[in-house]
């Protein structure tokens, strides 16, 4: 075999596979495919997907011979869903707007117009899907996304296996996108599992949660274990605490009431996108960098989290909160159960903490506090690491004392960088110390925008690489540690408090006792 | 040359003994930017006349890689040795915010060279930081050990070289002798990666597959200045199929396949078209072949088989050097293919 003919065959005549392709990136190679969207007349198609895949082609990143099928109710003809396409590619993606580029997308997108509910509609499609592989000449893999509100689910996985578009055919793959809320409860998310794997197998099914396909959430898994001067440090020994930060200063504009007040800050991003982060800060190393091999660390973590299974354990671990009225950036803003689509005696949650505890040796009494609000001062996605303070025998007798212990910062977004607090003496003949700051931006050390979170995910979806996305194991872990909480809240007896804060403030009191208790404080981002 | 040596736009003239406190002071007091680096990053040359149009080339390349600029022109040729320096910074806003600045120092070396170009280099790095070094046009005797040693990655272009034989032999040897951590970066090399990428997109649809091994004819155009990257692309598609060099005549070379097919490649050069302006790959009933015309920022790929052609475009190289560079430092990596490819591109020369 010649040298450049390494890769296993994918089943092409006389075992040949392409040559060309060795050594070029070093990443999963995509394949080209066909991406039918369910839900495309809707908002994520137009302002994530589309631009994702259009910015993909400009990188020259996106594989020969992809379609696009868009598929939803409306009855929109080719044309007039590829101009409301463009409209909006033009107001959002990252690297501006070239009608030449776009032409060539444009001239691979279809609408298919049908209900999610109707079977014909599916051997339309399957139909149509057909023609474009016999266009083509050749594969026909296929990756769906599910960009549809939950309820619909179940329908479209039903319909695609009646229709027998789930299927692996003559060496081409049928992938599934689903989007979040990937269920609302243990129960439901079972549920979902059952009937997903039920239509494609594990393998082939991906769990989006674009907080893994950002930059920095990437970039945990090497500042822990490419850099030899934190992983000796990542554990009890040295770590007194770690802390997760999802602020939000928005509240419930653009009808958003209607959906969040269903789900609340926990299950909205607790669930999913913190305790994702919150295991990538406390996995071990995983033994390779496969799908698996990173995401059997990750599973271990969530499920050594202590369960608060009890209403008092709830109470004395978690903090619930709405928001009272009051400011955000000078403008005065109603309380939460004055937002439009909100019911006026919600007793759903805008914020949460809650101190997380993992069982496991690395991290034995070493709380993990997780955060997340809506109407809080900035936007701010932050993790901290607080480490243990220097025994204070040597700097006790300085004026002032020894400054606090050492904090390393991962900003998620924005302004996505990290930095390391650390202490130092002040000039002057006296031992005097402060707080001083090493910084690290992205934005000024790489003047390169990254790609966004989306454009990364479907590449992986398309070379089969799993690694960013949740697996079933890891989603029903969570929704186990997530359902406790909720019984307590929504099904007991005694029901822990709801506690309050004025809009555009650091969230309740509460919250900020929950550490106090402890000596801790939140940090002031 | 000496006299007429332009350094407009330099910035501000320092002595050379206090760079590093003048470049301190540009920074004191200014709140408003932010002075970042990721890297020490060099341009020397030989005709200094060059400084200039290298400062705006910084200029251009700063917007996405920060870094401490050092501009080193060298005037072998004049009577009298003198050393003149600048320093100035150029700022960008950062993703519409922030504006960040590289600082930039530029130096006019005249006279006698021996050890100085060294000692400049030495003298003026920002510790820690990898150091890119791009030196245009022919290596001279300055290009030595003590210097190389010290350096992360060289960038050349062997387009500009007039005996690339013995040119590409000096960097065989810095290789050896500065060991692996020298990234060597040839702009001929860099002018054809959307070209690979393009046959590679190409060849992973299964009909280019099965046609692969029919393969009877290679063809590449190309501009005449342009000999190393046509060269180079050539090897890369010998290299990567497996093919084995029979015979060669000019810009002809006849090849053989791992399974006896053969293969004849040409050349042909194109005084009016783009740097490289064709490559296909043809056997019967199947063609495919990757194009660019002229100033045009995208290649056309197609794919054709009986007669009917599918088409599509892509992003093309930039024709700039320095975008060329700038696109070469975000994808970064150690260029391992370039160093697979060079045995086979040696033979072809
Ligand atoms: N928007 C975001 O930025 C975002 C971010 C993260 C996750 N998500 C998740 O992504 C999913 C979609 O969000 P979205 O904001 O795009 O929703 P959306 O704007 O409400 O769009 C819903 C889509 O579903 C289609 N649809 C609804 N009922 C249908 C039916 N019975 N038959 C056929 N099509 C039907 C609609 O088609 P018609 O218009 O033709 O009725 C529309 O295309 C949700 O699960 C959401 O949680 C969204």
């Amino acid at each position: 075999m010649p040298r450049g003919l390494r890769f296993a065959s994918s089943g092409i005549e006389g075992g040949v596979s392409n040559p060309f392709r060795e050594d070029l990136v070093s990443r999963n190679r995509p394949e080209a495919c066909t991406v039918v969207i369910f839900g495309a007349t809707g908002d994520l198609t137009h302002r994530k997907l589309i631009p994702a895949l259009y910015n993909l082609a400009v990188d020259g990143e996106l594989p020969v011979g992809v379609k696009i099928v868009g598929f939803a109710r409306r009855d929109w003809t080719d044309e007039f869903f590829r101009e409301g396409l463009e409209k909006l590619n033009q107001k959002v993606s990252r690297t501006g707007h070239d009608p030449e580029t776009w032409e060539n997308i444009a001239a691979n997108v279809s609408y298919h117009q049908s209900e999610f509910q109707d079977e014909d509609g599916y051997a339309s499609l399957a139909k149509r899907l057909n023609e474009i592989d016999e266009e083509r000449g050749g594969k026909g893999n296929r990756l769906f996304y599910i960009a549809s509100a939950p309820e619909f689910f179940d329908d479209i996985l039903i319909n695609l296996k009646k229709a027998g578009l789930s299927q692996e055919r003559e060496g081409c793959w049928s992938r599934v996108i689903v989007e979040k809320p990937f269920g609302t409860t243990l129960a439901t998310a079972q549920h979902l599992n059952g009937v997903v794997n039920g239509t494609f197998e594990e393998k082939d099914t991906y769990r989006i949660d674009h907080y893994l396909g950002k930059e920095t959430a990437q970039n945990i898994m090497v500042l822990r274990f490419a850099n030899a001067i934190f992983e000796p440090m990542w554990n009890k020994e040295h770590i007194d605490h770690v802390q997760i930060t999802c602020a939000e200063h928005l509240g419930m504009e653009g009808g958003r009431g209607g959906y969040y007040d269903k789900a609340g800050a926990l299950r909205d991003m607790v669930q999913n996108h913190l305790l994702q982060l919150l295991s990538l800060v406390a996995m071990e190393p995983p033994t390779d960098l496969t799908a698996d091999g990173v995401r059997d660390e990750k599973v271990k973590v969530i499920r050594s989290l202590r369960q608060w299974d009890t209403p008092e354990l709830v109470e004395q671990n978690v903090v619930r909160a709405q928001y009272t009225s009051g400011n955000i950036d000078g403008q005065e803003v109603p309380g939460y159960r004055e937002e439009d689509r909100v019911n006026p005696e919600s007793e759903t949650e805008a914020y949460v903490a809650v101190r997380c505890m993992i069982d496991t040796w690395r991290w034995s009494g070493v709380p993990f506090y997780v955060r997340v609000g809506k109407r809080l001062p900035k936007k701010a996605t932050e993790i901290s690491i607080h480490f243990k303070a220097t025994p204070s025998v040597l700097f006790n007798a300085t004026p002032g004392g020894v400054p606090d212990g050492n904090v390393l910062v991962i900003r998620i977004q924005p302004d996505e960088g990290i930095s390391l607090r650390m202490n130092s003496k002040l000039p002057g003949t006296t031992l005097r110390m402060e707080a001083v700051k090493m910084d690290f931006h992205y934005a000024t050390s790489f003047g390169k925008s990254s790609p966004e979170a989306y454009e990364r995910l479907l590449l992986d979806a398309m070379a089969g690489d799993a690694t960013l996305f949740a697996r079933r194991d890891e989603v029903e872990e969570a929704w186990k540690f997530i359902d406790h909480i909720e019984k307590a809240w929504h099904e007991s007896d005694k029901k822990p408090p709801m506690a309050e804060f004025p809009a555009g403030s650091w969230g309740p009191r509460e919250a900020d006792e929950l550490l106090s208790e402890e000596g801790r404080t939140w940090r002031r981002l | 040359m000496s006299s007429e040596i332009s350094t407009k736009g330099l910035g501000q003239p320092v002595s050379v003994g206090s760079i590093s406190k003048e470049l301190k002071k540009l920074w004191e007091g200014n709140e408003a930017s932010t002075n970042a680096s990721l890297m020490n990053f060099l341009i020397y040359t030989e005709e200094a006349d060059q400084l200039v149009a290298n400062s705006e080339m910084i200029q251009a390349l700063t917007k996405e890689h920060a870094c401490r600029a050092l501009l080193i022109g060298m005037d072998r040729g004049a009577p009298e040795s003198s050393v003149e320096a600048w320093i100035t910074a150029h700022c960008h806003l950062a993703h519409g915010k922030k504006s960040i600045c590289s600082e930039q120092v530029s130096f006019l070396l005249k006279g006698k060279s021996l050890g100085r170009l060294r000692n400049t280099v030495f003298a003026n790095l920002n510790s820690d930081l990898p150091l890119v070094f791009w030196w245009q046009n022919e290596l001279t005797d300055l290009f030595e050990e003590r210097l190389f040693r010290v350096l992360d990655r060289l960038i050349f272009d062997s387009t500009t070289w007039a005996d690339p034989k013995a040119s590409f032999a000096k960097i065989t040897e810095a290789r050896e002798q500065a060991g692996t951590k020298m990234v060597t970066q040839d702009l001929a090399w860099t002018r054809s990666y959307h070209y690979r990428l393009a046959i590679a997109g190409l060849f992973d649809d299964p009909v280019a597959q099965k046609g692969f091994s029919k393969i009877e004819t290679v063809t590449l155009k190309a501009h005449p200045d342009q000999r190393t990257s046509a060269l180079l692309l050539l090897a890369w598609v010998i290299e990567q199929s497996g093919w084995e060099l029979i015979e060669k005549n000019e810009d002809r070379f006849s090849l053989k396949s791992k399974d006896g097919q053969a293969i004849e490649a040409v050349i042909e050069w194109d005084e009016e078209g783009a740097p490289l302006s064709l490559l296909s790959l043809a056997g019967p009933n199947c063609e495919v072949k990757v194009m660019r015309q002229k100033g045009n920022t995208h290649l056309c790929h197609a794919l054709c088989t009986d007669g009917h052609c599918i088409d599509f475009s892509g992003p093309a190289d930039s024709d700039e050097p320095a975008e060329l560079v700038a696109s070469q430092l975000s994808r970064g990596g150690k260029n391992s293919l370039f160093l697979a490819v060079l045995p086979q591109f040696l033979e072809l020369l």
